[in-house]
C-alpha cells in the first residue's frame, strides 16, 4: 500500500527517509507524525533508524543502499556510523566511502539484485557497491540525466523513471533489471521520482500532493496491493528454519 | 531540480553555476537597469461585463495575455543583464513554482500549503504571475493576488491560516480586530498576498500592484454573479509579511503605529519588500510575531531578528499607497 505524508511541508519525502527490505532510515528533526507513519507501516517488520549523515537531514540523497548493505557518503561522522552499525540488522554491512560524487542517493539507484550507477562514479565505487550491496553495476542515463538516483526508484517488483523515458531506454532498462518499468511522476507534476518517493518490496512513501492517478499507477507498478510483508518474511522463514523440534 | 546542460539563449549571458534552472535565472537577475518602461496593459477578461448599471457596458480590450512588460539594456559590462518580465494571470500549470513562493508563508507550520496554491490559481480574474519572456521553464517569480476571507472561509488551508494568525498575536488589543476581519467582517476583508523572489527589480512593483488594484476593481463590475461582484468589494485588506526587527527594540506594544517616524523605525525595522513600509504606515493596524525559519545570517542583520508582521489596510488608503510607492521606487 502506498502512503502520503509530508515533511515539514515539503513533499520531497524520498529527500528525508530511505527504504530497503530489511531497514528503513529517517531523518531527525521532522515532526513526529512523519517518524510515526513509518513506524506505523513498518514498526514489526524492519527497524525504523532516525539519523543524520554529515549533519544534514538530507539522508535519502545522500546514502544508498539495500538487504545487504548501506553506503555512506565521507561526510558520515564516526558517530553517526557507528550509531547506524549498532541499530540496523547484522546482515546490513555499513560501509563509509570515499567518493568524490558524496551524494550517494542521487548517483546510484538499486533494489537486491541491480544497480544503476552515475556515469562519472570512480571505478572502485562501482566494485564496492558490487561487494557490499551484492548487486549487478550498470552505468546508465534516465532520459539524458546523468542522475539516476534522482530519476529513477525501482524496488525488486517494478519500477518508476522519468516521465520524458523513450520507448527504447525504458524497454533496456527493463531488460537491464529485469523489472516492468514505467514512465511517469509523482507528487503533481514532478519529475524528480527519487525525491519525491521511497519505496521497497511492499510498500511505498510519496508526498502528500501525490494525485491519486499517481498513486495508482505507482501501486500497480511497485505491485503494492496484493503485497503484504508478512508474504515475504514468510517466505524468508521457511529457507531459514530447516527443522522443527 | 535537473542539472541540465545550459542552455545557450539569446538574451543572457553564459549561465552561472547552480543547481536549477530557478537558481539560475534568479543569480542572473542580480543587477538589472531599467531604461523604458512600457505600461500599456490589457488583460483577459472574463464573463461578459453584465451591467445594470446607467453608465453603459465597460469593454476591456481582449488581447493576449502578456502585454505588460519591462526590459532592460545589456551594458556590456558583465554583471548586467537583459531580461523582459511578463505578467500573466494565474493558471494552474504555475503550482509548483508558486508553491515554492509560498514556503514560508506561515512560518513553519504544517498546513494545507498545496490548498492555498490552488485556491489562489483558481482565481483567474484577480490576482497576477511575473515570469520572464521565453523562459522554457515558466518559472513564477512573483506572485500577487487578493483573496476574499468569506468566499474561501469553508475550505481547510483558511481556516488553518486564521487559526495560525490568531495563535501568534500576542497582542490583546489588536487581537479583537484580527477575531473581527476573521469573523464578521469577513466578507469585507481581503487576504493580500504578495511574494516574489528578493532580488526582482523593484521597477516592476508599481505596475504589478497597479494591476491588482485595478482588476480588484474591474472585478466588482464584470463578474458574471452578483454574489462574485460583493466578493471583490473590499473594505480591508490583510497583509502576512515578514521584517527584520532590532534586537534591542522596544518590544512593547505602540498603539498608535501611525506615529513611529521614518527615523525610528529605520533603525528599528528593516523592510524585506520596500511596500511594506507603507503600508505598515497607513495601516489600521498591525502586529508582528517571532519566527521560527531560520534567518540567512549576514553581517548587515546580525543585530536583527526575523519577525512576521501582519496588517491591516483600509481600501480607502489604497489610492495613498499607489501614489507612494510610485515615488518611492522613482527616487530609488
Amino acid at each position: 500500500m502506498a502512503t502520503r505524508l509530508m515533511f515539514e511541508n515539503s513533499c520531497e519525502v524520498g529527500v528525508f527517509s530511505k527504504l530497503t527490505n530489511a531497514f528503513c532510515l529517517v531523518a531527525i528533526g521532522g515532526s513526529e507524525s512523519f517518524y510515526s507513519t513509518f513506524e506505523a507501516e513498518l514498526a514489526d517488520v524492519i527497524p525504523v533508524v532516525k539519523t543524520s549523515i554529515g549533519g544534514n537531514r538530507i539522508i535519502g540523497r545522500l546514502c544508498v543502499g539495500n538487504k545487504n548493505g548501506l553506503l555512506l557518503p565521507h561526510t558520515t561522522t564516526d558517530q553517526e556510523l557507528q550509531h547506524l552499525r549498532n541499530s540496523l540488522p547484522d546482515q546490513v554491512v555499513v560501509q563509509r566511502i570515499e567518493e568524490r560524487l558524496s551524494a550517494l542517493g542521487n548517483c546510484i539507484a538499486c533494489n537486491d539484485h541491480v544497480a544503476l550507477a552515475h556515469t562519472d562514479l570512480d571505478r572502485e565505487t562501482e566494485e564496492i557497491i558490487a561487494d557490499v550491496l551484492g548487486v549487478e553495476v550498470f552505468r546508465q542515463t534516465i532520459a539524458g540525466n546523468i542522475l539516476v538516483g534522482s530519476y529513477c526508484s525501482f524496488s525488486n517488483r517494478g519500477g518508476l523513471v522519468h516521465p520524458h523515458t523513450s520507448i527504447e531506454d525504458l524497454d533496456e532498462l527493463s531488460t537491464l533489471l529485469q523489472v516492468p518499468l514505467v514512465a511517469g511522476t509523482v507528487n503533481r507534476g514532478s519529475e524528480v521520482i527519487g525525491a519525491g518517493l521511497t519505496v521497497n518490496d511492499w510498500t511505498a512513501f510519496c508526498g502528500s500532493d501525490t494525485t491519486a492517478t499517481e498513486l495508482s499507477v505507482i501501486e500497480s507498478v511497485f505491485k503494492l496491493r496484493e503485497a503484504q510483508p508478512n508474504a515475504i518474511v514468510d517466505e524468508m522463514r521457511k529457507s531459514l528454519i530447516d527443522s522443527y523440534v | 531540480m535537473p542539472r541540465r546542460p545550459t542552455r545557450r539563449r539569446r538574451m543572457l549571458n553564459p549561465q552561472p553555476l547552480t543547481f536549477s534552472p530557478f537558481a539560475r535565472s534568479v543569480a542572473q537577475i542580480a543587477s538589472i537597469h531599467v531604461d523604458r518602461c512600457q505600461t500599456h496593459k490589457s488583460k483577459d477578461q472574463k464573463g461578459s461585463p453584465l451591467n445594470s448599471k446607467d453608465k453603459g457596458i465597460w469593454k476591456h480590450t481582449l488581447e493576449g495575455k502578456n502585454d505588460l512588460s519591462e526590459s532592460s539594456e545589456e551594458e556590456g559590462s558583465g554583471g548586467v543583464v537583459q531580461a523582459d518580465f511578463v505578467f500573466f494571470d494565474p493558471k494552474l500549470d504555475d503550482f509548483h513554482g508558486v508553491k515554492i513562493l509560498l514556503q514560508t508563508y506561515l512560518d513553519d507550520t504544517q498546513w494545507d500549503l498545496s490548498g492555498f496554491v490552488d485556491l489562489i490559481l483558481a482565481q483567474t480574474t484577480v490576482g497576477t504571475v511575473v515570469k520572464i519572456e521565453g523562459d522554457d521553464d515558466n518559472t513564477p517569480f512573483s506572485i500577487v493576488t487578493a483573496l476574499n476571507l468569506r468566499r474561501y472561509k469553508d475550505h481547510k488551508c483558511i481556516k488553518e491560516l486564521k487559526e495560525f494568525l490568531l495563535k501568534v498575536c500576542l497582542e490583546k488589543d489588536v487581537i479583537k480586530d484580527l477575531r473581527l476581519f476573521m469573523g464578521e467582517q469577513a466578507n469585507d476583508v481581503g487576504l493580500l498576498v504578495s511574494q516574489r523572489v528578493v532580488n526582482l527589480p523593484p521597477q516592476l512593483l508599481p505596475p504589478l500592484y497597479d494591476a491588482l488594484f485595478d482588476e480588484v476593481s474591474w472585478a466588482t463590475e464584470d463578474e458574471p454573479t452578483e454574489e462574485l461582484r460583493n466578493f471583490f468589494c473590499f473594505k480591508c485588506y490583510l497583509l502576512v509579511s515578514k521584517i527584520y526587527k532590532h534586537k534591542n527594540a522596544n518590544q512593547k506594544n505602540k498603539r498608535n503605529l501611525k506615529r513611529r517616524s521614518a527615523s525610528d523605525s529605520g533603525d528599528e525595522i528593516v523592510y524585506i519588500k520596500p511596500e511594506d513600509e507603507i503600508f505598515h504606515k497607513l495601516s489600521l493596524w498591525s502586529f508582528s510575531f517571532p519566527m521560527q525559519t531560520q534567518q540567512v545570517e549576514t553581517q548587515e542583520l546580525k543585530n536583527y531578528r526575523l519577525m512576521g508582521l501582519v496588517m491591516a489596510v483600509e481600501a480607502a488608503k489604497i489610492p495613498t499607497f499607489r501614489q507612494e510607492l510610485q515615488s518611492l521606487i522613482v527616487e530609488t
